[in-house]
């Protein structure tokens, strides 16, 4: 194996694909396949790997990729020595002769001001790189299960056969398959049929080297009748420029209500891309609320397949991108099945030179009689040298379905902001409340008070310094 | 307390002249009214005093209380005193009523030297003045104008008025819309907000306004300058006889 260094040179003299450094790398974690005896799991890694050497990182022609260089970012990245080898496990960084990744210091210091988040009532769960650190904060409702992946896999076994890898389409997405692969462990969240949790499961995510490469997976199981609110937290990291690549698999069953709420706010160099993948059972609820309020080059994969009647699917969505931020939320919505709803709400603010992307794409199969699928995508930009782009695109094949989608771009309402001055508020007051005013729509959205005042909090300061 | 001297106004997007050089002195406690037919440049006089963008001052001044008023950006002059009670105020959603009067007091409050209120003295305030001109209370939760009725929107100009308290108040087009029950609400609420240290300027179409409001002076706007000047009777001369005779006066004057 190359050294770190004699990597980014080969990089540098593009002898070799970036794809090839992984699927190298890949092979070396986990060895050849020789007794034939591996458990479902690492076959499905093994899946994983090939999909991904099939179809390669996005590239130029990448469609679904035109608006965000995400290859170019992670290229760089490599080139600039991150450990691609730091993977979702501290154990395998230290393969071979290739340099360790840094450690940060130490714990506090790789974490921001503690979050409020970490107060709120909640069942909590800290996670590093992607794993399970330390013991939850409480005794969890009987039946619920929050554990490991690999403690899964000797207690429960058969739940991650019957789920794991179920519901993400690893062709669809390059990075979901990368992740699907890479990610030596995970998080399972099993909410056993009939169980309504009355907390929410508060997921805080953190890391603890600089520079590196986190693959980290999370699957979610809602049974039959249940009720379950998921939190994740990726708070801000000063831990220089990572690549967090997660995937996460979500299975809501028959009539069962599932919540997920993803705030982002690590630093400016890393580059993260969450694909999640939701599969929902008749009569079941669905919604996430992807706030993005930090990150260099953010992209989430929002998947929906609601596969059965009477399905309920809310996407709802924030960003602030400044700087030279750039946020792209790439959702799907595949209505498969007669008699659902789908209602997406992406709202956007992009200042400096910071890029802005929306693309909503509703699929409804010709089976699909019924569907109501709305989509709409507001941005408000504040600075000449921001962009955005947004593409609503809607394919629909059945005769009978109510569908509507509406992207708006502008800047801030001049009328309004008129308005408020002739009442003696000052420009920049002015202009904040309008931005609070226009975001609020969607942090109202979020059923829990400590969620939306953090969110409040947060985004008042990040928009009070925003001119 | 506002001297209009020789005022031209131009829209800046396409440079049509629309103020053709306009006089108008208010003093200290006047209530004077401004008449004129559709495209007499009514409202762009309330605009261009109120700060709004997207009209050029080609020539003339406008002082008030001594001080350059263009020379002022919006907020700047609605803080040293001047109101505009909005002919189409704007819906503001998202935005909630005490949030937005909280910020535009104590702006207004900061910029005079007042201390500022507590939120308990604000509260009190927000009642008393919303009863002024028999608002709910409630309102106070609710975004601002989204989902009010005409007349509550007309009403929530005039509170806005009473809770900023300023020297010089604009009233543009605020009869425009109104019941009769409404106008006389409107109404009762700037005759009482009417005192020495406050004037008005209300611009309107009808002379129905000035049977509630009854003002000091009344003036004629047309085609950009103000062509007559005179007491309430003549806003009851005009709604007799029309413009027409004006324009003919005027002309032959010329």
């Amino acid at each position: 194996m190359p050294s770190g260094v004699e990597m980014s040179m080969e990089l540098k003299e593009q002898s070799r694909s970036g794809e090839d450094v992984f699927i190298e790398r890949f092979e070396d974690l986990i060895g050849p396949n020789t007794n034939g005896s591996e458990s479902e799991w690492t076959l499905n890694r093994r899946n994983a790997i090939q999909v991904f050497a099939q179809n390669g990182f996005p590239n130029k022609k990448s469609e679904s990729y035109k608006y965000t260089p995400v290859t170019k970012w992670l290229q760089s990245q490599l080139k600039n020595g991150m450990h691609t080898a730091a993977g979702s496990s501290v154990q395998s960084g230290n393969l071979k002769n290739e340099a360790l990744p840094t450690p940060l210091l130490d714990e506090s210091e790789v974490r921001g001001e503690p979050s409020s988040l970490e107060n709120m009532k909640g069942l909590h769960v800290h996670a590093t790189n992607g794993l399970i650190r330390g013991s939850l904060s409480e005794a969890l409702p009987t039946g619920l299960i929050i554990c490991s992946f690999k403690q899964a896999l000797v207690d429960h076994p058969k739940l991650l056969s019957e789920y794991l890898t179920k519901a993400v389409v690893l062709e669809r997405d390059p990075f979901a398959a990368l992740a699907s692969a890479f990610a030596e462990d995970g998080i399972l969240i099993f909410v056993p049929a009939g169980l309504e949790v009355e907390k929410a499961i508060v997921i805080h995510h953190d890391a603890l080297f600089s520079n590196s490469l986190i693959q980290a997976r999370l699957l979610v199981v809602a049974e039959e009748g249940t009720k379950v609110n998921v939190i994740e937290h990726f708070p801000f990291l000063d831990a220089g420029s990572s690549f967090e690549n997660r995937v996460a698999e979500v299975f809501a069953g028959k009539g069962a209500r599932v919540d997920h709420v993803l705030v982002m706010e690590r630093n400016d160099q890393t580059l993260f891309v969450n694909s999640l993948f939701v599969h929902q059972d008749a009569n079941s609820f669905f919604r996430t609320n992807t706030v993005t309020l930090g990150g260099g080059l953010v992209r989430h994969n929002l998947n929906f397949l609601p596969d059965a009647e009477e399905c309920e699917t809310h996407l709802h969505g924030l960003y602030v991108a400044k700087g030279t931020a750039h946020v792209d939320n790439h959702t799907l919505v595949d209505h498969a099945k007669p008699n659902c709803f789908s209602n997406e709400i992406f709202k956007g603010i992009v200042t400096n030179q910071a890029v802005g992307v929306f693309n909503g794409k509703v699929l409804v199969r010709q089976d699909a009689q019924k569907t109501n699928a709305y989509q709409s995508s507001k941005c408000i930009v504040l600075d000449r040298g921001a962009r955005t782009y947004a593409k609503p695109e809607l394919e629909i094949y059945a005769d009978d379905v109510k569908c509507s989608h509406g992207a708006t771009t502008g800047e801030l309402d001049e009328d309004a902001l008129f308005y408020l001055r002739a009442r003696g508020i000052h420009p920049d007051a002015a202009k904040l409340m309008l931005l609070e005013a226009f975001a609020k729509d969607i942090i109202g959205l979020i059923d829990f008070d400590e969620v939306r005042n953090y969110l409040y909090q947060r985004l008042h300061g990040l928009l009070t310094v925003t001119k | 307390m506002l001297e209009i001297k020789n005022l031209h106004v131009s829209i800046e997007e396409d440079g049509t002249e629309i103020l053709k050089g306009l006089n108008l002195k208010v003093g200290s406690g006047e209530v004077h009214a401004i008449m004129g037919p559709n495209g007499s440049g009514k409202s762009t006089l309330a605009s261009v005093l109120a700060g709004k963008d997207g009209y050029e001052v080609t020539n003339g001044t406008v002082a008030f209380c001594g001080d350059d008023l263009l020379e002022l950006a919006a907020d700047e002059r609605a803080r040293e005193g001047l109101f505009l009670a909005f002919q189409y105020p704007i819906e503001l959603p998202g935005v909630s009523m005490s949030n937005f009067l909280k910020q535009a007091v104590q702006s207004v409050r900061e910029h005079q030297g007042k201390e500022a209120l507590t939120s308990g003295a604000l509260l009190q305030m927000m009642k008393e003045k919303a009863a002024l001109v028999h608002l709910d209370p409630a309102l106070k939760s609710r975004s601002v104008n989204e989902g009010f009725s005409g007349g509550e929107k007309k009403r929530n100009e005039i509170f806005q008025l009473a809770m900023l308290e300023p020297k010089f108040a604009i009233l543009d087009e605020t009869d425009s819309g109104l019941d009769i029950d409404a106008l006389r609400i409107v109404a009762d609420g700037v005759n009482h907000l009417r005192s020495p240290e406050r004037s008005f300027l209300l611009i309107t179409h009808y002379q129905r306004l000035l049977d509630y409001i009854v003002p000091d002076f009344v003036h004629v706007l047309m085609n950009g300058r103000i062509v007559m000047t005179g007491g309430k009777e003549l806003a009851l001369e005009l709604e007799e006889k029309g413009y027409d005779w004006i324009k003919d006066e005027t002309t032959q004057l010329a």
